[in-house]
């Protein structure tokens, strides 16, 4: 160990204010190959993105497409901005010494003038149902689709083309090739990512709407009690059924079984 | 048999959960019921954004079910009463107020 320090080791002695890995670029762990350590996105990045999503107004899909960082992620980074932001104004101390510490170790993304890409987006979820063989016979005049792709792996299954993240990416794409100037396509695509986002928000608002409607509140000591009207025919004829109300009776609950995830999954 | 509206107590040590459900009064406390008409989370909790500090308790009901059993004569226990009283599906047995006085019972009457 000594005689390593002293001669191929003493590079990792002191901080060098950059992912400084006993590996290569990017590996860590030299023996392991398969452990990539991802950049992460740089604070001026996400500062720079709060203010697009917040203070610009742009649609969270317009931010991700054009900063190339998942939507998820791009929601992520403005709800942490905003506690940031909260305490701030609260006078709470922040940690930066050791988030300087850390960010400096690892690979970082920045958007030098305005663009940049972090991770791929358009990547669609591979759902498990089709990761089957299937062997479907098919006339051979028939066009197959994706559509019909999807159709075979089940009913419930969406075609690729739905389940993309991004389809309004394709949709500019085709703007552009049919001939649409790059200033008009883009202004066709913000305008159709925040349509979207519009229409999931009044989505999410009906949602909640009818949540709130089937409750009723009653403030009948120190506590608040929230009644929740139910059927109980969703428990099905044997009273067994997984969405039917209350603990199953003749049925084993695997909350402990080995393998369950047991931490809280969501935050409540 | 008198079929009464009860709580059954599932979950785990020091983490209560109940049933509501109409079962006949002399089966075991937690025996398979007539009817599962909702649970009752006695666990006061925060709502996730909140910081007022105020804590709520989670019910649910079939209200029309239960209703219905109250209407064929099904009796409610005390706790079972207490909420069913919130939803105006029984008279409330203890009203929030300063005390009343209580009825003394007539003298009885001396026939001489």
């Amino acid at each position: 160990m000594r005689e390593w320090m002293a001669s191929t080791g003493h590079v990792f002695r002191e901080p060098t204010g950059q992912p400084n890995y006993l590996g290569d670029e990017n590996h860590p762990f030299p023996a392991n190959r398969n452990f990539v350590s991802d950049p992460v996105l740089s604070e001026e990045a996400r500062e720079e993105i709060w203010r697009r999503v917040v203070k610009q107004g742009e649609a969270i899909k317009t931010v991700s497409a054009n900063f190339s960082v998942d939507m998820r992620r791009v929601a992520a980074v403005v709800r942490l901005k905003e506690v940031e932001k909260a305490w701030e104004r609260e006078g709470k101390k922040m940690a930066t010494p050791y988030a300087k510490a850390v960010m400096s170790m690892l690979p970082q993304t920045y958007f030098r003038d305005g663009t940049g890409a972090h991770e791929p987006i358009n990547e669609i979820h591979v759902h498990s149902h089709t990761m089957q063989q299937i062997f479907l016979p098919t006339s051979e005049s028939r066009q197959f689709t994706r559509e019909d792709a999807a159709k075979a792996f089940g009913d419930h299954i969406l075609p690729a083309d739905k389940r993309v993240p991004h389809p309004e990416l394709i949709t500019l794409e085709k703007d552009l090739l049919a001939g649409k100037s790059e200033h008009e396509a883009k202004k066709a695509f913000e305008n159709r990512a925040m349509e979207s986002e519009v229409k999931a928000a009044e989505r999410l608002r009906k949602k909640k709407k009818a949540e709130e409607e089937r409750m009723t509140r009653v403030k009948a000591s120190r506590f608040e009690f929230r009644f929740e009207d139910v059927n109980v025919d969703d428990a099905g004829k044997d009273g067994r059924s997984r969405r039917g109300t209350g603990w199953r009776y003749g049925v084993p609950f695997y909350d402990r079984r080995r393998g369950e995830v047991k931490i809280p999954t969501k935050v409540e | 048999m008198v079929v009464k509206i009860r709580l059954a107590r599932f979950g785990r040590v020091n983490q209560p959960f109940y049933n509501i459900v109409v079962a006949h009064a002399r089966t075991a406390r937690n025996s398979r019921p007539l009817e599962v008409i909702g649970t009752y989370d006695p666990i006061p909790k925060k709502d996730t954004y909140d910081d007022s500090g105020k804590l709520h308790k989670d019910i649910k009901l079939d209200v029309l079910r239960a209703k219905y059993w109250i209407g064929v004569g099904a009796q409610p226990t005390e706790t079972a009463w207490r909420l069913l009283s919130m939803l105006g599906i029984v008279e409330p047995k203890y009203r929030p107020g300063p005390p009343q006085a209580p009825q003394l019972p007539d003298p009885p009457k001396k026939t001489a």
